[in-house]
């Protein structure tokens, strides 16, 4: 793949070790929970949805039995949980007390609709050019989107379940077996997702293969930087002139 | 010191061949030698209507089974030889409830057992739930993990008849009970369980219907008729449960438009997500694993 033409004179044997700091060292903790509590609330949720299979029986009887994959996945559920709630409040601390900018950047806007079928329209040869993205692209914003959508579902369903009892104290008897299927489906569209579309984009990429460490380590080779985020990267470069300064801090979280 | 310690391996050898050649299987009471005769697979008699009845008596299952300290004339009376066989289901009922009383009572005033009274053979009598082949010479202890009674091999033992779509239809129940428990959390459970004693405490067929007292659902005293009736089973497992509680059970009938419609309607919506989602997701990664497939194969 080759680099765009708004890279800046630099050598390409000093690209390759270069990097740009991407995420603070809070979204990374972030990650790295919700990939711990995801991975554990898979393998611990995935053989109730395919009971009957003699694998599912296998695998829960290695865990050393039901009641230990349902205690592991409820130690994930909250551990899921409160890394929803450090992102919460981490999100109002920077705009509301560090007074950072608000974070604009992850925001859907039209331009990602243009960018999913230019990026479509790219993969079929329909064009020469991948879309230039931002800070975010449109399959970026998508994951930290469908996670805003997935884990209120699967939180609240996830409670009904675990309290069933509360629950139909203050909620009619219907919202138990509703809540068992939202879980289930939604379940099954998360981790498809993530092990299919997430982990192909953001691992089995081009130029990528086989992990992508940014969101580990916080940094990214500045020559992927360019090619994957050239608009923020322009930014990031531009010089700071006076009447813009309003608007230059790209740090963006 | 080391002399002794290089005997030891021939020492534990020659306590295991004793072990071996001085053990047998343990063998069922047969105070009056009756298997030397019945214990004959071709041992058979034809009866005064002609029939063909084979009166043999598998030794090995006899060895261990429940009874296998209890004489065969405990059942069969001190006259054997001057019985009526073979037993209809409900006079093998009575055999039984001689001993086992408490049970017979119950059993005899269940949904099967009434039937039973009435001469219908269809219905489940005691051998039929508490022997792997429905021979009253190999009932076996419900604790035993084989046993068709044992917690984890009810519903299987159950839906011998009642997963049966031809039988049940005789009898109204046109719900696939045995199906729709086992993707019920409580079938999941039974499902993904092991055979260990902790398991127990999961919910089963017997755990709502009863066991020698199961009534049909029809029967307003049935423990699952009305939902006052289940809310309290289900509290006998979850303590609090309430009528809410016992609503949120869809019975074993699916959710469809005409019977708990929220739940069908959840259903569809998530499915319509999951479909729409995965497709795009499908969409976008095999063009983009396409593209850079036709990009390597060019360059």
């Amino acid at each position: 793949m080759s680099v765009t033409s708004t890279v800046p004179a630099v050598a390409p044997s000093e690209m390759a070790i270069e990097k740009v700091a991407r995420f603070d060292i809070h979204q990374r903790i972030q990650h790295l929970g919700l990939m711990i509590s995801f991975i554990v609330l898979v393998l611990t949720g995935i053989p109730l949805k395919f009971a009957d299979s003699p694998v599912s029986q296998w695998w829960v009887a290695l865990w050393g039995g039901i009641d230990v994959t349902r205690g592991a996945h409820r130690f994930g559920a909250w551990l899921i949980m409160a890394v929803c709630v450090y992102h919460l409040v981490y999100l109002v601390y920077n705009i509301v007390v560090a007074k950072k900018p608000f974070p604009v950047r992850m925001v859907p806007t039209r331009q990602d609709i243009v960018d999913f079928y230019r990026e479509i329209a790219y993969s079929v040869g329909l064009l020469k050019e991948r879309p230039r993205y931002d800070r975010y692209n449109w399959r970026e914003k998508f994951d930290y989107w469908a996670i805003f959508w997935g884990m209120p579902v699967m939180a609240g369903s996830g409670l009904i379940l675990m309290y069933p009892v509360l629950a139909t104290k203050l909620l009619p008897g219907w919202v138990v077996p509703a809540a068992l299927v939202a879980h289930s489906d939604e379940a099954m569209l998360a981790l498809t997702w993530i092990f299919v579309v997430h982990i192909f984009f953001s691992h089995f990429s081009p130029g990528i293969f086989p992990v992508n460490t940014s969101i580990f380590t916080g940094k990214v080779p500045r020559a992927r930087y360019v090619r994957e985020h050239p608009l923020e990267y322009d930014r990031m470069n531009r010089p700071i002139e006076v009447e813009q300064a309003d608007e230059v801090p790209a740090r963006d979280i | 010191m080391n002399r002794w310690v290089r005997l030891l391996p021939l020492a534990v050898a020659l306590a295991g061949a004793a072990f071996f050649f001085t053990s047998q299987p343990a063998a069922a009471l047969d105070e009056n030698g009756c298997l030397k005769c019945h214990g004959n697979p071709d041992l058979k008699k034809t009866d005064s209507s002609g029939r063909v009845v084979s009166l043999f008596v598998n030794e090995e299952l006899v060895n261990t089974a429940a009874h296998r300290f209890i004489d065969c004339t405990t059942c069969h009376t001190n006259d054997p030889h001057n019985v009526a066989t073979p037993l209809t289901k409900l006079s093998l009922a009575e055999k039984c409830g001689q001993c086992h009383k408490y049970e017979y009572t119950q059993h005899i005033n269940s949904v099967h057992g009434q039937q039973l009274q009435q001469g219908n053979s269809d219905v489940a009598t005691c051998v039929d739930c508490h022997s792997a082949t429905g021979n009253p010479h190999s009932v076996i202890r419900v604790l035993e993990y084989n046993a068709p009674a044992f917690k984890k091999n009810i519903s299987q033992t159950c839906a011998k008849c009642h997963d049966n779509p031809e039988l049940m239809a005789n009898y109204g129940v046109l719900e696939r009970v045995y199906e729709s428990y086992m993707r019920s959390f409580h079938g999941k459970a039974i499902q993904l369980g092991t055979y260990q004693v902790s398991q127990l405490d999961q919910a089963t067929c017997t755990n709502c219907h009863g066991t020698h007292d199961i009534k049909a659902v029809t029967d307003p005293s049935s423990s699952v008729a009305g939902v006052d009736n289940l809310a309290e089973t289900c509290e006998q497992c979850h303590p609090g449960a309430g009528t809410e509680f016992a609503r949120g059970f869809l019975g074993h009938e699916e959710a469809s438009p005409q019977h708990v419609p929220v739940v069908f309607y959840t259903e569809k919506l998530f499915s319509v997500l999951l479909i729409g989602v995965l497709s795009i997701g499908a969409v976008v990664v095999v063009t983009a694993g396409v593209r850079f497939g036709i990009k390597r194969w060019r360059e």
